[in-house]
């Protein structure tokens, strides 16, 4: 794979153009390492210290700076997109919409405290919230309160899929200041053990024989 | 549709299967059939269809009825044909045993039982080969564990085909020569057939998905697995068709068999060496006591290719071939179907009862649903009888096993008494787990709430 490099009109900006699609038809600007939980390529990127912005168009990436300078740099992103084409992984978890740019604290507010109660769905197999195990993607909220999830189960096809889904929405739906919710189910990607938070992974690491 | 729902028959074949289990135990224990009574014995044979037929198809049949929309994610392809199948099924095999005790002496009639257990039989059979197949067909690619299923489901087709054949010669409907050459001959690759290719490929590729399922373990997509399922099927197809090749050519069936016996151990060494890998991967450090038990069955599934190839080395194969089949279908697949059950009947019991409720009000786990301490004791004294059993039969120590068998009864009702208590949710001490909206369950039948 060789990946192009193009300087902009910006000084602390690089455009990335790795030869293949990025994302299609369209561009996203991602400026948190939290706004970028929605891409594994981003997630990565901005794991890179001195990493300020990065902005996924159709065919390229363009990463901007805010310490350190390109000569450090410069490789260590070249790395790490090779690593994420390479690697087979998405560019984004979800084909949801992403009004992250529109919003605004209150959305903020609302899509943490529908997080906070979609813990209380628990996936009946492996007896921990949907939250925590990974298996929630996305919780998107519009300005009117309408709610959009997007999860996945650990099974495609399992039997508790609708179950689980059915569950979200009415947990979802008992948040105050909530409009429609909407579940959506996606198995791009597919849930690995890898999405889970690191209290579930130590729990079932630390389970102990008796343990009801 | 992106989720597959309840499979309504899934508990009755359950139930069914149980209780002709305990009812072949309970032979055994008797001194009914082998080893009281020779290997081809009427009685004997009576004996292996009611564990093959009665127990174990009818478990595989009713697991595979849930699990196969869940290994292709889609649903079944018909919800109404599952009973008329079990009842064909189960009328069938009362033919066929009745066919048998004819046989034996033990009642006689102006006209033998055979005919109509062969009907019955390919109906109740033909039903869920068809059931299955449309679903599978709508599916491409398939996903691997699906493709052990319908390699499971052809060597099926083979074993009832076989099977047919045997019991409409011992009704003496036929006069084929080719068919009466096949009905004196080909025991050997109906036994292959049912036990290796439809029994143990549908175990083992279930297996694969539900022990990565269960113990958190990433799932086995690449090389080996795949090279297991050719091995296996390149292995049944030298066997059974090779061996129907040679009987036509009124040879020795030896070829056959040792060339798929050898395949058969290349992929069962690559099959365990895969399943090793799943329990060393799991993220699930403890274990729970469905995929605990599962390894019993996998060592006495390695156990019995140990001994095949120990009897074939000591050239004893033929004369122990009965210990050799005892220990596949009480240590590994009576085992293995005994262990997922624990856990199968506590999910769907879960998703039938509080599935509807899940994110409205708490709801106790799965896990919740059984009592592990209660029926660890009784698993443990199954596999150590049945081990016993095992080595009575090499012994030719008959009181021995029959003791050893009454234990294996013992020990089967313990645990049917665990997964009735797990399937009425007896264990579930706690009021604040019966939520509105939640009611007991039905024994038998999975009456699934819309959600």
């Amino acid at each position: 794979m060789f990946i192009l490099t193009e300087e902009t009109t910006d000084p602390n900006s690089l455009r990335f153009l790795p030869g293949q699609p990025v994302l299609r038809n369209r561009t996203l600007e991602i400026r948190t390492r939290k706004e970028a939980a929605i891409s594994p390529l981003a997630d990565r990127l901005f794991q890179i210290q001195g990493i300020s912005t990065v902005v996924l168009g159709p065919d390229h990436v363009t990463v901007t700076k805010h310490e350190s300078d390109w000569q450090h740099l410069k490789p260590v992103i070249l790395g790490a997109i090779m690593d994420h084409f390479v690697s087979g992984a998405p560019v984004l978890r979800t084909a949801a919409p992403l009004p992250i740019a529109s919003a605004g604290r209150s959305t903020d507010v609302l899509t943490g405290e529908i997080r906070e109660a979609l813990r209380r769905v628990i996936d009946p197999e492996l007896g921990y919230n949907i939250v925590d195990l990974g298996l929630v993607y996305d919780v998107v909220a519009a300005d009117n309160g309408d709610v959009v999830v997007t999860m996945t189960t650990t099974t495609p096809g399992c039997p508790a899929t609708n179950y689980l889904s059915e569950g979200a929405r009415a947990c979802a739906a008992s948040v105050g200041g909530t409009g429609n919710v909407e579940v959506r189910l996606t198995y791009e990607p597919k849930w690995s053990i890898e999405l889970m938070s690191d209290d579930a992974r130590n729990h079932f690491a630390a389970q102990r024989r008796g343990r009801r | 549709m992106l989720g597959t729902t309840l499979s309504r028959w899934t508990m009755s074949y359950f139930a069914a299967a149980l209780c002709f289990l305990i009812g072949a135990e309970a032979l055994m224990a008797a001194g009914y059939g082998f080893p009281s009574a020779p290997l081809r014995a009427p009685e004997t044979l009576l004996l292996v269809h009611l564990v093959a037929i009665g127990w174990l198809s009818l478990l595989v049949c009713g697991a595979l009825l849930q699990f196969v929309p869940v290994i292709v994610a889609r649903p079944l392809h018909n919800d109404t044909l599952p009973l008329p199948a079990l009842l064909f099924l189960i009328a069938g095999l009362a033919g066929l045993l009745g066919g048998f005790l004819q046989l034996a002496g033990t009642f006689t009639a102006n006209f033998s039982l055979f005919p109509f257990a062969t009907a019955a039989l390919a109906t109740g059979f033909g039903l869920i080969l068809y059931n299955l197949g449309r679903t599978l067909a709508a599916v491409r690619p398939l996903p691997l564990a699906a493709r052990f299923v319908g390699v499971a489901l052809i060597s099926l087709v083979a074993t009832v085909a076989l099977g047919g054949t045997f019991a409409l010669s011992l009704g003496l409907t036929i006069s084929n020569p080719l068919a009466l050459k096949i009905a004196s001959s080909a025991l050997p690759l109906h036994v292959v057939a049912g036990v290796g290719g439809w029994l143990t490929f549908a175990a083992m590729g279930v297996s694969y998905r539900l022990l990565a399922m269960f113990m958190l373990a990433p799932e086995l997509e690449g090389g080996r697995p795949h090279m297991v399922l050719w091995l296996g099927t390149i292995a049944l197809a030298v066997t059974i068709l090779g061996g129907l090749a040679l009987l036509i050519a009124d040879a020795s069936l030896s070829p056959a068999l040792l060339a798929g016996g050898i395949l058969s151990l290349a992929a069962l060494g690559l099959y365990g060496a895969d399943v090793l890998y799943l329990y060393r991967a799991r993220t699930r450090r403890i274990i729970e006591l469905n995929s605990e038990m599962t390894a019993f069955a996998l060592v006495s599934f390695a156990a019995a290719a140990i001994l095949a190839l120990a009897l074939a080395g000591l050239q004893r194969f033929s004369g122990q071939i009965g210990a050799l089949t005892f220990l596949v279908l009480f240590g590994w697949l009576t085992g293995l179907g005994l262990a997922k059950l624990y856990k199968i009947i506590a999910f769907l019991t879960w998703l039938e009862c509080y599935g509807p409720v899940l994110g409205k009000t708490s709801t106790p786990r799965v896990q919740d649903l059984v009592a592990e301490g209660r029926a660890r004791g009784w698993f443990f004294l199954y596999y150590a009888a049945t081990w016993v059993a095992t080595a009575a039969l090499l012994a030719s120590f008959v009181l021995l096993f029959r003791l050893a068998a009454a234990a294996m009864m013992l020990a089967t009702v313990a645990i049917i008494i665990q997964l009735i208590r797990t399937r009425l949710l007896l264990n579930i001490h706690d009021l604040a787990a019966f939520p509105a909206g939640v009611h007991r369950p039905h024994l038998l039948v999975c009456v699934p709430e819309s959600s």
